[in-house]
């Protein structure tokens, strides 16, 4: 199988600003203006190499780098060392909450969402977006109106709706199934799935190792921004719980 | 520079949406919409027009002074308020969407620039009334709104950068535009000022800016070529101050938004 991404030695930092300062006021007094900001390491030299119709499960504690290596290899934070291949096209991250303009209804939610991932044309437009609302089981009045009066589950159903209807050919997902309800999360689970069968490459954030060896193959724990196990889930899964043990 | 234009075709559908969002957030909420944008020159107008129209006898025409003013001073407050908080606001889309940082000011100020000329075309036919002259060098509006936007693009690419780290950017600057107000000749004559206080107003980038937006207003002229170099210089140099912060900074964002 051709690789789809690979990351070679990647180290990523963040830029924080040193002593806690996040106003001029502290940066004044507390006189930084030497170095106002210090690099603090998330990624610690990551290898990874996976391959086309992986799914991946990443395991990890809290602070341990999961999301920050989804937004690596979606592009969305550069690495400070090492490289990064990718050869699929990159769909958006699926995090809870993103990219949602609580003013806006949810139709227009749902039209700048499909045109943010680049799933936007004329022709399909109408087509792509009758997909999304039967997937999300909204009704048209409900999508008619602002998000801000949607309940989260409401909420996580439209962001998903609009990147799962799609077809994705990488699908990253970061802990947003724990939000809808039973039958929505089955609905999800099915059509993840489905996007895996037809040769879609997955990388699922979770904190349910239940869920990661449900859905996933291959499973990576990371500890401290650093790649503590790479096998398969079921291993990553005992891995994990060790961790808390 | 192909590059970036090639880049922008490629993704003309997010950048017309950004821009739709940021519109449809403006004026969602309001009944009038867009029409509570021209009620703030029109009710500087009407105050200015009433209190100040005899202080300032050297003025031919101050209603066509004051206005002409006025309309541009809107447009580069609103601009740079509305990007000191660009990255902020769309603090959920940059973590989860791999489109280029810079779509979100330069779409935000794709939306005001949209309301400033839509507004740009009532307050043209008042103008028209208080004496403005219609002839082919309006034309030299084009180039002189553009220069224009470039100078908001770039300080509101400056206060939006550091306003990510230092949230307190955003107050500061809210202090400093309305100061700014009082120290640009908007609603008074430039030669008004203080011989020993002139620098204030030489250095203040507006004065130049108001110099040649009033050629072609207020004069109906072409913009002199002096104070047009002069825009264009100090256009240049923010530019590329705010670039240099700007790249600096940038890869800090995500983990301080």
């Amino acid at each position: 199988m051709e690789s789809v991404i690979k990351l070679h030695n990647v180290s990523v930092s963040y830029l924080q600003s040193r002593k806690g300062i996040h106003s001029l006021k502290d940066f004044i007094l507390k006189a930084s203006f030497i170095a106002p900001f210090q690099k603090h390491r998330v990624l610690h030299h990551i290898d990874l190499d996976i391959k086309k119709g992986d799914s991946v499960g990443i395991l990890g504690p809290n602070g341990s780098g999961k999301s920050t290596l989804l937004r690596t290899i979606a592009g969305i934070i550069h690495p400070e060392e090492g490289t990064l291949q990718t050869h699929v096209r990159i769909s958006p991250l699926l995090a809870l909450g993103a990219g949602i303009e609580l003013e806006l209804s949810g139709y227009e939610n749902m039209r700048i969402a499909l045109a943010l991932s680049g799933n936007y044309s004329k022709a399909t437009r109408t087509e792509m977006m009758e997909k999304v609302s039967d997937f999300a089981e909204l009704t048209n009045e409900q999508l008619r109106m602002p998000t801000k009066m949607y309940s989260t589950g409401m909420l996580a159903r439209l962001s998903f709706s609009s990147v799962m209807t799609a077809n994705p050919e990488l699908l990253m997902i970061d802990e947003v199934l724990a939000v809808g309800d039973r039958g929505f999360q089955k609905k999800c689970m099915n059509r993840i799935h489905e996007i895996i069968e037809n040769g879609a490459t997955l990388l699922f954030v979770s904190h349910s190792p239940g869920e990661v060896e449900e859905i996933c193959k291959r499973g990576i724990c990371l500890k401290d921004g650093k790649k503590i196990f790479d096998g398969t889930s079921t291993k990553a899964a005992v891995v994990y719980n060790k961790l808390f043990d | 520079m192909f590059k970036i234009l090639a880049m922008l075709g490629n993704r003309k559908y997010i950048i017309f949406f950004l821009i739709y969002k940021n519109l449809q957030l403006k004026y969602k909420h309001s009944a009038l919409g867009f029409l509570w944008s021209l009620l703030h020159p029109f009710l500087y107008l009407l105050i200015f027009l009433t209190i100040f129209s005899h202080a300032f006898p050297s003025i031919q025409n101050y209603p066509l002074y004051v206005l002409s003013g006025l309309v541009f001073w809107i447009y580069f407050s609103g601009g740079t308020s509305a990007l000191c908080l660009v990255f902020i606001k769309n603090a959920f889309l940059i973590k989860s969407f791999n489109i280029p940082k810079t779509f979100y000011p330069l779409t935000e100020l794709g939306g005001e620039l949209i309301s400033f000329l839509l507004g740009l075309i009532p307050f043209m036919v008042i103008m028209y009334f208080m004496g403005l002259h219609i002839t082919l060098n309006l034309l030299y509006l084009i180039p002189v709104i553009l220069l224009f936007s470039i100078f908001i693009f770039s300080v509101g690419l400056i206060l939006g950068s550091l306003n990510v780290f230092f949230r307190d950017v955003g107050i500061l600057w809210n202090t400093i535009n309305p100061a700014m107000f009082y120290l640009s000749p908007i609603a008074y004559p430039a030669n008004m000022v203080p011989e020993r206080f002139k620098f204030i107003v030489q250095y203040n980038p507006l004065y130049h800016f108001l110099k040649i937006i009033r050629n072609v207003f207020y004069d109906g002229t072409a913009p002199s070529l002096h104070y047009m170099v002069n825009c264009l210089v100090i256009t240049t140099v923010t530019a590329l101050i705010a670039f240099l912060i700007y790249r600096k900074i940038r890869n800090g964002f995500i983990s301080n938004l």
